[in-house]
Protein backbone atom coordinates (compact mmCIF):
# COMPACT_ATOMS: atom_id res chain seq x y z
CA UNK A 1 0.00 0.00 0.00
CA UNK A 2 1.19 3.57 -0.87
CA UNK A 3 0.74 6.26 1.56
CA UNK A 4 -2.53 8.67 0.97
CA UNK A 5 -0.34 11.82 0.41
CA UNK A 6 -3.01 14.33 2.25
CA UNK A 7 -1.23 17.41 0.37
CA UNK A 8 -2.30 15.88 -2.74
CA UNK A 9 -5.21 18.84 -3.82
CA UNK A 10 -6.44 16.27 -6.26
CA UNK A 11 -7.15 13.25 -3.42
CA UNK A 12 -7.87 15.75 -0.62
CA UNK A 13 -10.48 17.30 -3.59
CA UNK A 14 -11.97 13.87 -4.62
CA UNK A 15 -12.27 12.66 -1.02
CA UNK A 16 -14.26 15.54 0.66
CA UNK A 17 -16.51 15.80 -3.10
CA UNK A 18 -18.01 12.58 -3.29
CA UNK A 19 -18.27 12.34 0.51
CA UNK A 20 -20.13 15.28 0.97
CA UNK A 21 -22.34 14.90 -1.96
CA UNK A 22 -23.36 11.11 -0.24
CA UNK A 23 -23.62 13.45 3.18
CA UNK A 24 -25.95 15.53 1.56
CA UNK A 25 -27.73 13.04 -0.39
CA UNK A 26 -27.56 9.45 2.06
CA UNK A 27 -27.35 11.18 5.13
CA UNK A 28 -28.60 14.39 4.88
CA UNK A 29 -31.77 13.53 3.23
CA UNK A 30 -32.53 10.97 5.72
CA UNK A 31 -32.02 13.69 8.73
CA UNK A 32 -34.68 16.14 6.61
CA UNK A 33 -37.12 13.27 6.36
CA UNK A 34 -36.74 12.83 9.85
CA UNK A 35 -37.28 16.40 10.74
CA UNK A 36 -40.41 16.38 7.70
CA UNK A 37 -41.95 13.87 9.84
CA UNK A 38 -41.97 15.61 12.75
CA UNK A 39 -44.15 18.86 11.05
CA UNK A 40 -47.66 19.55 10.16
CA UNK A 41 -46.70 19.37 6.57
CA UNK A 42 -49.73 18.99 4.45
CA UNK A 43 -50.54 19.89 1.09
CA UNK A 44 -48.25 21.62 -1.48
CA UNK A 45 -46.51 24.09 0.49
CA UNK A 46 -44.05 23.16 3.30
CA UNK A 47 -44.60 23.92 6.68
CA UNK A 48 -42.07 23.39 9.06
CA UNK A 49 -43.50 23.99 12.48
CA UNK A 50 -42.37 20.65 14.68
CA UNK A 51 -45.49 19.36 15.98
CA UNK A 52 -43.66 16.31 17.43
CA UNK A 53 -44.83 12.56 16.77
CA UNK A 54 -48.28 13.31 15.86
CA UNK A 55 -47.51 12.18 11.80
CA UNK A 56 -46.28 9.00 13.19
CA UNK A 57 -49.37 8.30 15.14
CA UNK A 58 -51.72 9.62 12.43
CA UNK A 59 -49.58 6.85 9.95
CA UNK A 60 -50.53 4.26 12.51
CA UNK A 61 -53.65 4.54 13.16
CA UNK A 62 -54.59 3.92 9.17
CA UNK A 63 -55.73 0.67 8.47
CA UNK A 64 -53.99 1.08 4.89
CA UNK A 65 -50.58 1.18 7.01
CA UNK A 66 -51.89 -1.60 9.72
CA UNK A 67 -52.71 -3.91 5.76
CA UNK A 68 -49.23 -2.46 4.12
CA UNK A 69 -47.44 -3.43 7.16
CA UNK A 70 -48.69 -6.95 7.46
CA UNK A 71 -48.18 -7.28 4.00
CA UNK A 72 -44.59 -6.05 3.87
CA UNK A 73 -43.57 -8.48 6.85
CA UNK A 74 -45.97 -11.56 4.93
CA UNK A 75 -43.82 -10.42 1.76
CA UNK A 76 -39.86 -10.64 2.99
CA UNK A 77 -40.83 -14.33 4.34
CA UNK A 78 -42.09 -15.82 1.70
CA UNK A 79 -40.37 -13.75 -0.46
CA UNK A 80 -36.78 -13.83 1.30
CA UNK A 81 -37.14 -17.78 1.79
CA UNK A 82 -38.86 -18.60 -1.54
CA UNK A 83 -35.97 -16.63 -3.36
CA UNK A 84 -33.14 -18.64 -1.06
CA UNK A 85 -34.53 -22.05 -1.51
CA UNK A 86 -34.72 -21.67 -5.52
CA UNK A 87 -31.30 -20.12 -5.27
CA UNK A 88 -29.86 -22.90 -3.74
CA UNK A 89 -31.31 -25.65 -5.45
CA UNK A 90 -29.87 -23.87 -9.11
CA UNK A 91 -26.54 -23.22 -7.11
CA UNK A 92 -26.45 -27.12 -5.97
CA UNK A 93 -27.40 -28.03 -9.52
CA UNK A 94 -25.14 -26.14 -11.69
CA UNK A 95 -22.45 -26.89 -9.53
CA UNK A 96 -22.59 -30.67 -10.26
CA UNK A 97 -22.87 -30.03 -13.95
CA UNK A 98 -20.30 -30.81 -16.06
CA UNK A 99 -21.59 -29.03 -18.97
CA UNK A 100 -23.05 -26.20 -19.85
CA UNK A 101 -23.74 -24.71 -16.14
CA UNK A 102 -22.30 -21.18 -17.93
CA UNK A 103 -25.39 -20.59 -20.27
CA UNK A 104 -27.08 -21.90 -17.34
CA UNK A 105 -26.23 -19.29 -15.47
CA UNK A 106 -26.43 -16.76 -17.73
CA UNK A 107 -30.35 -18.09 -18.63
CA UNK A 108 -30.88 -17.99 -15.26
CA UNK A 109 -30.10 -14.66 -13.96
CA UNK A 110 -32.10 -12.83 -17.20
CA UNK A 111 -35.26 -11.76 -14.92
CA UNK A 112 -32.90 -10.48 -12.58
CA UNK A 113 -31.55 -7.73 -15.81
CA UNK A 114 -35.12 -6.65 -16.79
CA UNK A 115 -36.86 -3.92 -15.08
CA UNK A 116 -39.44 -4.27 -12.53
CA UNK A 117 -42.09 -1.96 -14.58
CA UNK A 118 -41.42 -4.56 -17.65
CA UNK A 119 -41.36 -7.44 -14.67
CA UNK A 120 -44.98 -6.12 -13.80
CA UNK A 121 -46.24 -6.06 -17.27
CA UNK A 122 -45.30 -9.10 -18.62
CA UNK A 123 -46.65 -10.98 -14.72
CA UNK A 124 -50.27 -8.79 -14.82
CA UNK A 125 -50.84 -10.70 -18.83
CA UNK A 126 -49.80 -13.84 -17.03
CA UNK A 127 -52.12 -13.70 -14.42
CA UNK A 128 -55.06 -11.63 -16.15
CA UNK A 129 -57.95 -14.28 -15.38
CA UNK A 130 -59.84 -15.86 -18.33
CA UNK A 131 -57.49 -15.16 -20.73
CA UNK A 132 -54.31 -14.88 -19.44
CA UNK A 133 -51.46 -17.02 -19.94
CA UNK A 134 -51.60 -18.94 -16.77
CA UNK A 135 -55.80 -19.24 -17.09
CA UNK A 136 -55.08 -20.30 -20.68
CA UNK A 137 -52.58 -23.13 -19.57
CA UNK A 138 -54.64 -24.47 -16.91
CA UNK A 139 -58.03 -24.37 -19.46
CA UNK A 140 -55.61 -26.41 -22.61
CA UNK A 141 -54.38 -28.72 -19.87
CA UNK A 142 -58.18 -29.02 -18.57
CA UNK A 143 -57.36 -27.76 -15.24
CA UNK A 144 -59.84 -24.37 -15.89
CA UNK A 145 -61.43 -24.71 -12.59
CA UNK A 146 -57.92 -23.58 -11.19
CA UNK A 147 -58.66 -20.06 -12.09
CA UNK A 148 -58.80 -18.93 -9.15
CA UNK A 149 -58.63 -14.96 -10.09
CA UNK A 150 -54.99 -14.44 -9.11
CA UNK A 151 -54.63 -10.46 -8.95
CA UNK A 152 -57.55 -10.17 -9.32
CA UNK A 153 -58.61 -12.10 -5.78
CA UNK A 154 -57.78 -10.02 -2.56
CA UNK A 155 -56.71 -12.96 -0.65
CA UNK A 156 -54.04 -13.80 -3.42
CA UNK A 157 -52.65 -11.09 -4.79
CA UNK A 158 -49.49 -10.65 -2.55
CA UNK A 159 -48.72 -13.69 -3.16
CA UNK A 160 -49.08 -13.32 -6.78
CA UNK A 161 -46.21 -10.32 -6.43
CA UNK A 162 -44.27 -12.26 -4.07
CA UNK A 163 -44.12 -14.71 -6.82
CA UNK A 164 -43.13 -12.58 -9.56
CA UNK A 165 -40.38 -11.19 -7.35
CA UNK A 166 -38.79 -15.02 -6.59
CA UNK A 167 -39.06 -15.29 -10.45
CA UNK A 168 -36.54 -12.23 -10.94
CA UNK A 169 -34.53 -13.05 -7.62
CA UNK A 170 -33.92 -16.87 -7.62
CA UNK A 171 -31.54 -16.50 -10.42
CA UNK A 172 -29.48 -13.69 -8.70
CA UNK A 173 -29.89 -15.36 -5.62
CA UNK A 174 -28.69 -18.38 -7.64
CA UNK A 175 -25.31 -16.54 -8.01
CA UNK A 176 -24.88 -15.14 -4.69
CA UNK A 177 -24.76 -18.93 -3.38
CA UNK A 178 -22.57 -20.34 -6.46
CA UNK A 179 -19.96 -18.19 -5.57
CA UNK A 180 -19.96 -19.11 -1.58
CA UNK A 181 -20.16 -23.13 -3.37
CA UNK A 182 -17.52 -22.78 -5.83
CA UNK A 183 -15.22 -21.26 -2.81
CA UNK A 184 -15.77 -23.96 -0.43
CA UNK A 185 -12.12 -26.10 -0.87
CA UNK A 186 -11.96 -29.08 -3.70
CA UNK A 187 -10.30 -31.26 -1.25
CA UNK A 188 -13.17 -31.67 0.92
CA UNK A 189 -15.05 -32.47 -1.51
CA UNK A 190 -13.06 -35.00 -2.30
CA UNK A 191 -12.20 -36.46 0.29
CA UNK A 192 -16.38 -36.74 1.40
CA UNK A 193 -16.39 -38.50 -2.08
CA UNK A 194 -13.67 -40.86 -0.90
CA UNK A 195 -15.63 -41.54 2.35
CA UNK A 196 -19.08 -42.46 0.19
CA UNK A 197 -20.84 -39.39 0.62
CA UNK A 198 -23.99 -38.94 -1.56
CA UNK A 199 -24.73 -35.84 -3.15
CA UNK A 200 -26.82 -34.77 -0.95
CA UNK A 201 -25.05 -35.74 2.24
CA UNK A 202 -22.37 -33.87 1.03
CA UNK A 203 -24.32 -30.64 0.00
CA UNK A 204 -26.48 -31.13 3.52
CA UNK A 205 -22.93 -31.57 5.79
CA UNK A 206 -20.00 -29.97 3.80
CA UNK A 207 -21.16 -26.80 1.27
CA UNK A 208 -23.93 -25.48 3.35
CA UNK A 209 -22.09 -25.11 6.43
CA UNK A 210 -19.58 -23.20 4.84
CA UNK A 211 -21.83 -21.12 2.56
CA UNK A 212 -23.55 -19.35 5.97
CA UNK A 213 -21.48 -15.77 4.84
CA UNK A 214 -23.50 -16.28 1.05
CA UNK A 215 -26.60 -16.96 2.90
CA UNK A 216 -26.43 -14.29 5.30
CA UNK A 217 -25.43 -11.73 2.00
CA UNK A 218 -28.46 -13.09 0.38
CA UNK A 219 -30.67 -12.49 3.19
CA UNK A 220 -29.63 -8.88 3.76
CA UNK A 221 -29.11 -7.89 -0.13
CA UNK A 222 -33.10 -9.82 -0.39
CA UNK A 223 -34.29 -7.74 2.77
CA UNK A 224 -33.21 -4.65 1.29
CA UNK A 225 -35.26 -5.56 -1.52
CA UNK A 226 -38.06 -6.25 -0.22
CA UNK A 227 -38.58 -3.32 1.72
CA UNK A 228 -37.74 -0.74 -1.32
CA UNK A 229 -39.86 -2.50 -4.09
CA UNK A 230 -41.99 -0.12 -5.62
CA UNK A 231 -42.54 -0.32 -9.57
CA UNK A 232 -43.05 -3.90 -9.63
CA UNK A 233 -46.03 -3.72 -7.58
CA UNK A 234 -47.06 -0.53 -8.92
CA UNK A 235 -47.44 -2.07 -12.92
CA UNK A 236 -48.50 -5.14 -11.47
CA UNK A 237 -51.15 -4.75 -8.60
CA UNK A 238 -51.25 -1.22 -8.08
CA UNK A 239 -51.85 -1.97 -4.78
CA UNK A 240 -55.21 -3.94 -5.62
CA UNK A 241 -57.82 -5.04 -5.55
CA UNK A 242 -58.71 -2.61 -2.84
CA UNK A 243 -55.57 -2.26 -0.86
CA UNK A 244 -55.28 -5.93 -0.70
CA UNK A 245 -51.20 -6.14 -2.40
CA UNK A 246 -50.04 -2.80 -0.70
CA UNK A 247 -46.24 -2.82 1.11
CA UNK A 248 -44.78 0.18 2.45
CA UNK A 249 -43.59 1.74 -0.26
CA UNK A 250 -46.90 1.89 -2.17
CA UNK A 251 -48.36 3.55 0.71
CA UNK A 252 -45.83 5.95 1.19
CA UNK A 253 -45.96 7.13 -2.09
CA UNK A 254 -49.22 7.62 -2.23
CA UNK A 255 -49.48 9.91 1.12
CA UNK A 256 -46.81 11.83 -0.22
CA UNK A 257 -46.94 12.40 -4.20
CA UNK A 258 -50.93 11.94 -4.58
CA UNK A 259 -52.42 12.83 -1.44
CA UNK A 260 -49.49 15.64 -0.55
CA UNK A 261 -49.85 14.69 3.31
CA UNK A 262 -45.71 14.61 3.05
CA UNK A 263 -45.57 14.90 6.69
CA UNK A 264 -47.43 11.28 7.19
CA UNK A 265 -45.30 10.24 3.83
CA UNK A 266 -41.98 11.37 5.57
CA UNK A 267 -43.15 9.18 8.80
CA UNK A 268 -44.13 5.91 6.64
CA UNK A 269 -40.32 6.25 5.00
CA UNK A 270 -38.49 6.75 8.37
CA UNK A 271 -40.55 3.44 9.55
CA UNK A 272 -39.14 1.66 6.63
CA UNK A 273 -35.96 3.25 6.97
CA UNK A 274 -35.59 1.58 10.66
CA UNK A 275 -36.77 -1.57 8.64
CA UNK A 276 -33.89 -1.88 6.82
CA UNK A 277 -31.19 -0.75 9.29
CA UNK A 278 -32.56 -3.96 11.94
CA UNK A 279 -30.36 -5.77 9.42
CA UNK A 280 -28.31 -3.64 7.55
CA UNK A 281 -26.69 -2.47 10.07
CA UNK A 282 -25.46 -5.51 11.60
CA UNK A 283 -24.63 -6.96 8.45
CA UNK A 284 -22.87 -4.16 7.58
CA UNK A 285 -20.72 -4.48 10.82
CA UNK A 286 -20.06 -8.24 10.58
CA UNK A 287 -19.15 -7.49 7.05
CA UNK A 288 -16.63 -4.75 7.97
CA UNK A 289 -14.93 -7.45 10.44
CA UNK A 290 -13.50 -8.94 7.30
CA UNK B 1 -29.00 -41.85 -14.26
CA UNK B 2 -29.20 -42.30 -10.51
CA UNK B 3 -32.81 -41.30 -9.13
CA UNK B 4 -31.19 -37.86 -7.49
CA UNK B 5 -29.91 -36.78 -10.24
CA UNK B 6 -33.13 -37.31 -12.58
CA UNK B 7 -34.69 -35.18 -9.52
CA UNK B 8 -32.28 -32.55 -9.94
CA UNK B 9 -32.63 -32.38 -13.57
CA UNK B 10 -36.16 -32.27 -13.49
CA UNK B 11 -36.55 -29.15 -11.62
CA UNK B 12 -33.62 -27.77 -13.51
CA UNK B 13 -35.97 -28.21 -16.71
CA UNK B 14 -39.25 -26.89 -14.62
CA UNK B 15 -37.40 -23.27 -13.36
CA UNK B 16 -36.12 -23.13 -16.85
CA UNK B 17 -40.15 -22.79 -17.73
CA UNK B 18 -40.76 -21.02 -15.02
CA UNK B 19 -37.82 -18.00 -15.81
CA UNK B 20 -38.58 -17.84 -19.47
CA UNK B 21 -42.13 -18.21 -19.83
CA UNK B 22 -43.63 -14.95 -19.35
CA UNK B 23 -40.89 -13.43 -21.81
CA UNK B 24 -42.04 -16.01 -24.37
CA UNK B 25 -45.75 -15.41 -23.97
CA UNK B 26 -44.68 -11.67 -23.90
CA UNK B 27 -42.76 -12.30 -27.14
CA UNK B 28 -45.80 -14.31 -28.80
CA UNK B 29 -48.47 -12.16 -27.34
CA UNK B 30 -46.45 -9.04 -28.97
CA UNK B 31 -46.70 -10.25 -32.30
CA UNK B 32 -50.34 -10.96 -32.76
CA UNK B 33 -53.18 -8.91 -33.64
CA UNK B 34 -55.92 -8.20 -30.83
CA UNK B 35 -58.62 -10.71 -32.29
CA UNK B 36 -55.90 -13.31 -32.09
CA UNK B 37 -54.67 -12.11 -28.63
CA UNK B 38 -58.41 -13.35 -27.77
CA UNK B 39 -58.41 -16.60 -29.73
CA UNK B 40 -55.13 -18.36 -29.90
CA UNK B 41 -52.93 -19.69 -26.94
CA UNK B 42 -50.30 -17.11 -25.51
CA UNK B 43 -47.99 -20.15 -25.32
CA UNK B 44 -48.05 -20.54 -29.42
CA UNK B 45 -46.94 -17.71 -31.57
CA UNK B 46 -49.45 -17.34 -34.29
CA UNK B 47 -48.61 -14.43 -36.58
CA UNK B 48 -45.78 -11.99 -37.32
CA UNK B 49 -48.19 -8.71 -36.76
CA UNK B 50 -45.24 -5.85 -36.44
CA UNK B 51 -47.93 -3.15 -36.04
CA UNK B 52 -47.30 -3.25 -31.77
CA UNK B 53 -44.21 -2.34 -32.05
CA UNK B 54 -45.03 0.47 -34.02
CA UNK B 55 -47.55 1.64 -31.79
CA UNK B 56 -45.42 0.81 -28.79
CA UNK B 57 -42.56 3.25 -30.67
CA UNK B 58 -44.49 5.98 -31.04
CA UNK B 59 -44.99 6.20 -27.28
CA UNK B 60 -41.84 5.08 -26.34
CA UNK B 61 -39.19 6.08 -28.86
CA UNK B 62 -38.73 10.01 -26.78
CA UNK B 63 -38.81 8.48 -23.62
CA UNK B 64 -36.10 5.75 -24.78
CA UNK B 65 -34.06 8.60 -25.98
CA UNK B 66 -34.38 11.06 -22.65
CA UNK B 67 -33.07 7.44 -20.70
CA UNK B 68 -30.68 6.63 -23.02
CA UNK B 69 -28.83 10.13 -22.71
CA UNK B 70 -29.24 10.05 -18.43
CA UNK B 71 -28.51 6.49 -18.51
CA UNK B 72 -25.21 6.76 -20.24
CA UNK B 73 -23.90 9.94 -18.66
CA UNK B 74 -24.88 8.45 -14.48
CA UNK B 75 -23.16 5.31 -15.74
CA UNK B 76 -20.02 7.10 -17.12
CA UNK B 77 -19.89 9.23 -13.79
CA UNK B 78 -20.46 7.13 -11.14
CA UNK B 79 -18.27 4.28 -12.75
CA UNK B 80 -15.37 6.45 -12.75
CA UNK B 81 -15.85 7.79 -9.51
CA UNK B 82 -16.33 4.26 -8.17
CA UNK B 83 -13.28 2.93 -9.63
CA UNK B 84 -11.08 5.82 -8.49
CA UNK B 85 -12.58 5.73 -5.02
CA UNK B 86 -11.98 1.32 -4.98
CA UNK B 87 -8.55 2.60 -6.20
CA UNK B 88 -7.93 4.80 -3.12
CA UNK B 89 -9.65 2.37 -0.48
CA UNK B 90 -7.49 -0.80 -1.02
CA UNK B 91 -4.42 0.33 -2.40
CA UNK B 92 -3.61 3.81 -0.19
CA UNK B 93 -3.13 3.81 3.10
CA UNK B 94 -4.92 6.14 5.19
CA UNK B 95 -6.72 6.72 8.49
CA UNK B 96 -10.29 5.82 8.58
CA UNK B 97 -10.29 3.83 5.32
CA UNK B 98 -12.37 1.26 6.85
CA UNK B 99 -15.62 3.98 8.11
CA UNK B 100 -15.26 6.15 4.99
CA UNK B 101 -15.82 2.79 2.61
CA UNK B 102 -19.06 1.43 5.52
CA UNK B 103 -19.78 5.17 5.20
CA UNK B 104 -19.99 4.65 1.36
CA UNK B 105 -21.58 1.98 1.29
CA UNK B 106 -24.32 2.35 3.37
CA UNK B 107 -26.47 4.37 0.55
CA UNK B 108 -26.97 1.04 -1.72
CA UNK B 109 -29.42 -0.37 1.34
CA UNK B 110 -31.16 2.51 1.58
CA UNK B 111 -34.63 1.86 1.06
CA UNK B 112 -35.07 5.56 -1.60
CA UNK B 113 -38.37 6.18 0.03
CA UNK B 114 -36.52 7.57 3.17
CA UNK B 115 -34.48 10.27 1.11
CA UNK B 116 -37.09 10.84 -2.07
CA UNK B 117 -39.37 13.82 -0.30
CA UNK B 118 -35.54 15.96 0.30
CA UNK B 119 -34.54 14.91 -3.35
CA UNK B 120 -37.52 16.51 -4.48
CA UNK B 121 -37.06 19.29 -2.95
CA UNK B 122 -33.80 19.98 -3.45
CA UNK B 123 -34.13 19.21 -7.31
CA UNK B 124 -36.52 21.87 -7.68
CA UNK B 125 -34.67 24.09 -5.23
CA UNK B 126 -31.73 23.35 -7.86
CA UNK B 127 -33.90 23.72 -11.07
CA UNK B 128 -32.65 20.55 -11.60
CA UNK B 129 -36.63 19.00 -11.35
CA UNK B 130 -37.63 17.83 -14.33
CA UNK B 131 -34.20 18.13 -16.50
CA UNK B 132 -31.94 15.64 -17.83
CA UNK B 133 -29.39 16.91 -15.89
CA UNK B 134 -31.42 15.85 -12.62
CA UNK B 135 -31.73 12.58 -13.78
CA UNK B 136 -27.94 12.72 -14.31
CA UNK B 137 -26.45 13.89 -11.13
CA UNK B 138 -28.68 11.64 -8.76
CA UNK B 139 -28.57 8.29 -10.54
CA UNK B 140 -24.54 9.20 -10.29
CA UNK B 141 -24.47 9.94 -6.68
CA UNK B 142 -27.00 6.90 -5.50
CA UNK B 143 -25.20 4.85 -8.08
CA UNK B 144 -20.94 5.65 -6.37
CA UNK B 145 -22.21 3.14 -3.41
CA UNK B 146 -22.45 -0.10 -5.66
CA UNK B 147 -19.75 0.98 -7.88
CA UNK B 148 -17.25 1.85 -5.34
CA UNK B 149 -18.10 -1.85 -3.66
CA UNK B 150 -17.43 -3.81 -7.25
CA UNK B 151 -14.03 -1.93 -7.47
CA UNK B 152 -12.97 -2.02 -4.37
CA UNK B 153 -13.63 -5.91 -4.43
CA UNK B 154 -11.82 -6.61 -7.76
CA UNK B 155 -8.97 -4.20 -6.53
CA UNK B 156 -8.35 -6.50 -3.85
CA UNK B 157 -7.39 -8.91 -5.99
CA UNK B 158 -4.60 -6.85 -8.06
CA UNK B 159 -1.12 -7.60 -6.05
CA UNK B 160 -0.06 -4.72 -3.72
CA UNK B 161 3.99 -5.77 -4.88
CA UNK B 162 2.69 -3.98 -8.55
CA UNK B 163 2.33 -1.06 -6.43
CA UNK B 164 5.26 -1.02 -4.72
CA UNK B 165 7.07 -1.35 -8.02
CA UNK B 166 5.52 1.61 -9.50
CA UNK B 167 6.01 3.46 -6.13
CA UNK B 168 9.62 2.80 -6.27
CA UNK B 169 9.74 3.90 -9.82
CA UNK B 170 8.77 6.98 -8.36
CA UNK B 171 5.32 7.50 -9.76
CA UNK B 172 2.89 9.64 -7.84
CA UNK B 173 -0.63 8.08 -6.40
CA UNK B 174 -2.09 8.96 -9.42
CA UNK B 175 0.17 8.24 -11.71
CA UNK B 176 -0.09 4.50 -10.53
CA UNK B 177 -3.52 4.52 -11.07
CA UNK B 178 -3.08 5.58 -14.70
CA UNK B 179 -0.77 3.45 -15.75
CA UNK B 180 -0.96 0.15 -13.14
CA UNK B 181 -4.81 0.12 -12.48
CA UNK B 182 -6.58 1.22 -15.33
CA UNK B 183 -5.47 -0.86 -17.77
CA UNK B 184 -6.07 -3.99 -15.90
CA UNK B 185 -9.78 -2.68 -14.89
CA UNK B 186 -10.93 -3.50 -18.05
CA UNK B 187 -13.54 -6.38 -16.69
CA UNK B 188 -14.82 -4.42 -13.86
CA UNK B 189 -15.42 -1.57 -15.83
CA UNK B 190 -17.13 -3.93 -18.04
CA UNK B 191 -19.58 -5.51 -15.33
CA UNK B 192 -19.89 -2.55 -13.22
CA UNK B 193 -20.79 -0.36 -16.50
CA UNK B 194 -22.96 -2.90 -17.16
CA UNK B 195 -24.55 -3.06 -13.77
CA UNK B 196 -24.76 0.38 -13.59
CA UNK B 197 -26.35 0.68 -17.13
CA UNK B 198 -29.04 -1.66 -16.48
CA UNK B 199 -29.75 -0.35 -13.11
CA UNK B 200 -30.57 3.33 -14.34
CA UNK B 201 -32.02 2.16 -17.59
CA UNK B 202 -34.52 -0.06 -15.37
CA UNK B 203 -35.31 2.72 -12.50
CA UNK B 204 -38.74 3.66 -12.17
CA UNK B 205 -39.14 5.62 -9.04
CA UNK B 206 -36.75 8.49 -9.40
CA UNK B 207 -38.20 8.94 -13.08
CA UNK B 208 -42.05 9.14 -11.53
CA UNK B 209 -41.49 11.47 -8.93
CA UNK B 210 -38.21 13.56 -10.64
CA UNK B 211 -39.94 13.89 -14.50
CA UNK B 212 -42.89 14.42 -15.96
CA UNK B 213 -43.89 14.80 -19.71
CA UNK B 214 -42.16 13.61 -22.82
CA UNK B 215 -39.34 15.61 -22.60
CA UNK B 216 -37.06 14.41 -19.91
CA UNK B 217 -39.43 10.99 -18.57
CA UNK B 218 -37.37 7.83 -18.57
CA UNK B 219 -38.69 4.98 -20.84
CA UNK B 220 -40.06 2.97 -17.96
CA UNK B 221 -42.32 5.94 -16.72
CA UNK B 222 -43.81 6.15 -20.13
CA UNK B 223 -44.54 2.35 -20.26
CA UNK B 224 -46.37 2.61 -17.01
CA UNK B 225 -48.71 5.35 -19.01
CA UNK B 226 -48.57 3.26 -22.06
CA UNK B 227 -50.23 0.73 -19.50
CA UNK B 228 -52.38 2.71 -17.72
CA UNK B 229 -53.98 4.48 -20.99
CA UNK B 230 -54.55 1.08 -22.89
CA UNK B 231 -55.49 -0.73 -20.29
CA UNK B 232 -56.50 -3.83 -22.26
CA UNK B 233 -54.12 -3.83 -24.68
CA UNK B 234 -51.63 -6.69 -24.10
CA UNK B 235 -49.91 -6.91 -27.38
CA UNK B 236 -49.07 -3.22 -27.26
CA UNK B 237 -48.17 -3.72 -23.31
CA UNK B 238 -45.97 -6.11 -24.25
CA UNK B 239 -44.27 -4.90 -27.43
CA UNK B 240 -43.40 -2.33 -25.30
CA UNK B 241 -42.18 -3.91 -22.56
CA UNK B 242 -39.78 -5.75 -24.86
CA UNK B 243 -39.06 -2.98 -26.72
CA UNK B 244 -37.47 -1.47 -23.14
CA UNK B 245 -35.94 -4.36 -22.56
CA UNK B 246 -34.04 -4.53 -26.04
CA UNK B 247 -31.04 -2.47 -25.18
CA UNK B 248 -30.35 -3.69 -21.83
CA UNK B 249 -31.11 -7.66 -22.79
CA UNK B 250 -28.37 -7.04 -26.27
CA UNK B 251 -25.40 -5.58 -23.18
CA UNK B 252 -26.64 -8.98 -21.59
CA UNK B 253 -26.53 -11.69 -24.35
CA UNK B 254 -22.84 -9.82 -25.43
CA UNK B 255 -21.45 -9.55 -22.04
CA UNK B 256 -23.01 -11.06 -19.52
CA UNK B 257 -20.94 -13.96 -19.10
CA UNK B 258 -18.20 -11.03 -17.75
CA UNK B 259 -21.08 -10.01 -15.63
CA UNK B 260 -21.93 -13.30 -14.30
CA UNK B 261 -18.11 -14.45 -13.75
CA UNK B 262 -18.08 -11.12 -11.55
CA UNK B 263 -20.48 -11.31 -9.89
CA UNK B 264 -19.41 -15.15 -8.83
CA UNK B 265 -15.91 -13.67 -7.99
CA UNK B 266 -17.38 -11.84 -5.34
CA UNK B 267 -18.29 -8.65 -7.17
CA UNK B 268 -21.57 -8.19 -4.76
CA UNK B 269 -20.75 -8.27 -0.78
Amino acid sequence: MVKLDINSFFNVVLLTSVLTLLGIFVYGFTGWNIIISLTTWTGLTPTYEIKGLQSYLTALSNPVFLKSFSNNIILLGFFISGSILIGLLLAIALDQMERGAGPLRTFFVLPFTISYVVAGTLWAWMYTPGEGVIDSILGALGLGFLDIGWIANPRLSIYCIILTMIWQFSGYTMIILLAGIKSVPFSQIAAARVDGATSFSLYRHIVIPQIKQPLFIAFAVLFAFGVKTFALIWTLTAGGPGVSSYILSLHMYRTSFASFQFAEGAAIATIMLMLVLVVIVPYLYIMREK
Amino acid sequence: MKPSRLAMSLIVIVLMIFSFLPIWSAITTSLKTASEIRRTSPLIPSSLYFANFGGAWAKLGRPMQNSLIFTIFATLFSTVLGSMLGYLLTKVKFRWANHVFIFILFGMYLPYQSILIPLVQLMSRLGLYNTLLGMILTHTIYGIPICTLFFRNFYGFIPDSLIYASKIDGAGTWRTYLEIILPLSVIPFVVTGMYQFTRIWNDYLFGVVLTFGERTMPATVALVNLKGSFVADYGLQMAGGLLITLPTLLLYIFLGKYLIRGYVRGAIR
